[in-house]
């Protein structure tokens, strides 16, 4: 069932769902866009076809998190598992609603269920925006997914002239919805082809295909060595990645709390262990890991690719460096193993 | 090529064949047009990607610290880079004889974040021919003006000729207004003290503690940094107010006496922060109490590594 | 201010001359005060004096000896230069340049640590408490809205 919204009503919807949820939705802060509590619809930046910078991964699996509280003197120790308000996340690009399925099999699984992340997911009705005009470093497609990917969405919008055509895809989503006039069957045609079209016009940016195996044959080649000269192995790559999910878990003593905070593979310290070796010693190590558990491991884990097309390394690497350039010359290089 | 990437070419095709160096780190062409990567050549057979030009954002002295003292390196390193080489070479992080300076002359580098808060995100081409600058835009050709575009630190530069370099290419430059430096620190003076605060906390919060700046600084190659000390734990790894201001702080006043005002940090900073404010103020105090201007020559201590009888005077009893 | 300002006190091990002024500090300081022993000014890193005005301090005292009088030649010195410098960028940020001081001590001086105490705290005083970079509160639950 698709409805449709005027785009000249959406402010007054976003005000009205206010009164209930807690809205975020991209707005402008500084230059940039980023998912904030919704003030005002002037603000309001998912006209441009870019991203937020900051991943909206992030209102589920905040960068610092508070574990634990002590009071050292008492012995005693507080869980502090915080249920936020219910909220509506509006205008998540699909890249990134696949991104926070792809960190459910690591926090909300069957055997394992992270308290923190779950209160954030039941408590989320996440809103898709979908991408009618994807940009050059877009490659969303090329993982498998698409720009009007339905993962991880309760509802997913198309705008086509000034009118967003709402895809109702959970029942969460729909009870924000159904107030709504439906589309017509022409609209709806309308609307899915539209879809494909822009589907199929996203080039391709490398063959995805074998691409596993590929890389594992590689993996003592001295092509890592040529790609992690000028990488700086600082975080930007693995901060600003929708799944990238890698965390420390500190105890701050001066202020009695223990915090969960990002980490990030491309640091020495990451892998450093209690006896001072470190499994990944040079930066060759470390930007090799990027790539393979990206394009191998989690293939190993849970038979998907963890990379989700988003585009943000590309466009943030102060080097400038380019992950699909580097697995398409990955996918190229010669092993130097005789019997393949 | 343009013909100062074609003396670049000549030049280091020269030091290859005279085995002058083990290695060449200089910048090519790379996956995007707006992007050009530092190379690494370590023979003259890959030169045909060679790139220079104002997109070349990144202080070339940062590498020299990952290779070993041996290793015989030729960089190719504008104003502010080649005074962090010699304040490098100051803090024994790589002889010099051991390095080859190729000097060019620099007229400011742009601001890729510029271009596309003036064109919009969809830039495909860019082309630089002397003080003209075009982009191509949704298949639009457009004309944009230098000046808008180069980066804050440049517009700020007081040094753009290479010190101390082994060869230059390209028409020396005048030297810039030192006074611009001392005005845009005098003007943050004068706000006032709760409103400082406020523009700081403005900035430093943003941080995502991605390490970027530091990791992009030349002068930034400790082995282990403060913030991750963790006995006894001084700075906090969160993104809590104290973590972020005392990370921005700190880090800037370890750069006291050893920053050359490159404004690599800002470049790479993906939440667009402002910091160089802070070391604009820690140099220009080197100026003005020790009359010390980083990295002018390979061989004078900064003032933090070296003391003076006559501090004395300076202690009020 | 209805409390006492909270004041850290980085004290050079060899500045206090005289036997009662050690005594002093060692047993008989006021409660609002931090005492830090160390074993020279030297020792004292930018990251301590930010972490002290980060939990709150209103005041900052550094006490050494006279310079050509450092027990370990140079110590105080070095410690001029840096702790002078990061006072002024804290002051550059906002955090006055006057709740920072220095007190460097004679052989002769007797009872004079008690008297930069009390003056100390009478300046802080009229500064009032330090509301600026005492910034490490506890985090909100639940993550931060970015």
């Amino acid at each position: 069932m698709i409805y449709i919204l005027e785009k000249k009503e959406l402010d007054q919807t976003l005000t009205s769902w206010s009164e209930n949820f807690d809205v975020f939705a991209p707005q402008k802060v500084e230059k940039y866009s980023q998912f904030v509590p919704f003030k005002s619809f002037s603000e309001l930046t998912f006209e441009n076809p870019h991203n937020t910078r900051f991943p909206p991964k992030a209102l589920f699996l905040p960068q610092t998190e508070v574990l634990q509280k002590y009071r050292p003197n008492l012995n005693q120790l507080q869980e502090v598992v915080q249920t936020p308000k219910p909220r509506v996340i509006f205008g998540v690009r699909p890249c990134d609603a696949q991104a926070v399925t792809l960190l459910d099999t690591v926090f909300n699984t069957q055997e394992n269920v992270d308290p923190y992340w779950k209160v954030k997911r039941d408590a989320s009705i996440v809103i898709g925006m979908g991408c009618t005009n994807p940009c050059q470093t877009c490659f969303c497609t090329t993982v498998g997914y698409g720009p009007f990917n339905h993962d991880g969405l309760d509802a997913l919008i198309t705008e086509i002239d000034e009118k967003y055509f709402i895809e109702v895809l959970t029942e969460k989503g729909k009870s924000l919805f159904t107030h709504l006039p439906p589309a017509t069957k022409d609209q709806e045609l309308q609307v899915h082809s539209l879809q494909l079209e822009v589907k199929e016009n996203m080039p391709i940016a490398f063959e995805t295909k074998n691409l596993k195996q590929k890389l594992d044959k590689i993996f003592d080649n001295d092509y890592w060595q040529t790609i992690s000269e000028s990488c700086l192995g600082c975080g930007v790559c693995t901060f600003l990645c929708p799944t990238c999910f890698c965390f420390d878990i500190v105890d701050e003593v001066q202020r009695n709390e223990r915090i969960r905070n990002w980490d990030t593979c491309m640091f020495r310290i990451y892998s450093q262990e209690a006896s001072g070796h470190n499994p990944r010693p040079t930066r060759r190590e470390r930007t090799r890991q990027r790539l393979m558990h990206k394009y191998s491991y989690w293939l190993d884990h849970i038979g998907k690719i963890g990379c989700t097309g988003c585009g943000r390394c590309v466009r943030y690497c102060p080097v400038g460096l380019d992950i699909r350039a580097m697995i398409r010359t990955a996918s190229n290089v010669k092993s130097e193993v005789i019997n393949d | 090529m343009n013909e100062l990437e074609r003396k670049l070419k000549t030049e280091i095709e020269r030091l290859f064949d005279e085995d002058i160096v083990d290695l060449v780190i200089a910048f090519k062409k790379a996956d995007s047009p707006l992007r050009p990567q530092p190379a690494f050549y370590k023979n003259k057979a890959e030169l045909d990607n060679l790139n220079y030009n104002s997109l070349c954002q990144n202080n070339l002295a940062n590498y020299l610290t990952k290779y070993p003292h041996t290793t015989r390196i030729g960089v190719v390193v504008r104003g502010c880079e080649s005074r962090s080489v010699n304040a490098l070479v100051v803090e024994k992080q790589h002889p010099r004889e051991n390095l080859y300076l190729i000097g060019i002359p620099c007229k400011g580098i742009v601001d890729i974040r510029k271009i596309i808060n003036l064109t919009g995100e969809e830039v495909n081409d860019y082309t630089e021919i002397d003080d003209e600058i075009s982009v191509r835009v949704n298949g639009n050709k457009v004309k944009l003006d230098r000046k808008d575009l180069l980066h804050d630190s440049c517009l700020r530069c007081v040094h753009p000729n290479p010190t101390n370099s082994d060869v230059t290419l390209g028409d020396l430059l005048p030297e810039g207004d030192p006074s611009i430096v001392r005005q845009a620190v005098e003007s943050f003076e004068a706000m006032d003290r709760s409103e400082r605060y406020a523009w700081f906390r403005h900035e430093a919060e943003r941080c995502i503690r991605c390490y970027a700046c530091r990791e992009a600084c030349p002068m930034c190659y400790c082995t282990e940094c403060f913030v991750d000390h963790a006995t006894p734990r001084w700075t906090e790894s969160s993104v809590s107010p104290a973590g972020m201001q005392a990370w921005h702080i700190i880090r800037a006043f370890h750069q006291t006496g050893r920053c050359t005002s490159c404004g690599a940090c800002e470049r790479a900073c993906p939440m667009d922060i402002k910091m160089t404010y802070l070391t604009d103020k820690l140099n220009e105090n080197m100026i003005t109490k020790y009359q010390f201007e980083t990295g002018l020559d390979d061989k004078t201590q900064p003032p933090f590594a070296s003391f003076n009888m006559d501090d004395k005077k300076r202690f009020i009893l | 201010m209805e409390t006492r300002p909270k004041i850290v006190l980085f004290q050079c091990q060899w500045c206090l001359y005289s036997e009662p002024d050690q005594h002093w500090v060692d047993n008989e300081l006021p409660a609002s005060i931090h005492l830090l022993k160390l074993p020279c000014t030297g020792r004292i890193n930018p990251l301590f004096i930010l972490n002290a005005v980060q939990g709150g301090a209103d005041g900052i005292m550094i006490s050494g000896c006279l310079p050509e009088k450092c027990h370990y030649k140079e110590g105080n010195l070095s410690a001029l230069r840096q702790n002078e410098e990061f006072q002024d960028f804290l002051d550059y940020i906002g955090y006055e340049k006057s709740r920072i001081r220095f007190v460097w001590l004679d052989l002769q001086d007797r009872g004079r640590i008690q008297r930069e105490l009390s003056d100390f705290e009478d300046d802080i005083n009229k500064l009032g408490k330090a509301k600026i970079m005492a910034s490490r509160i506890n985090l909100p639950l639940g993550g931060h809205d970015e």
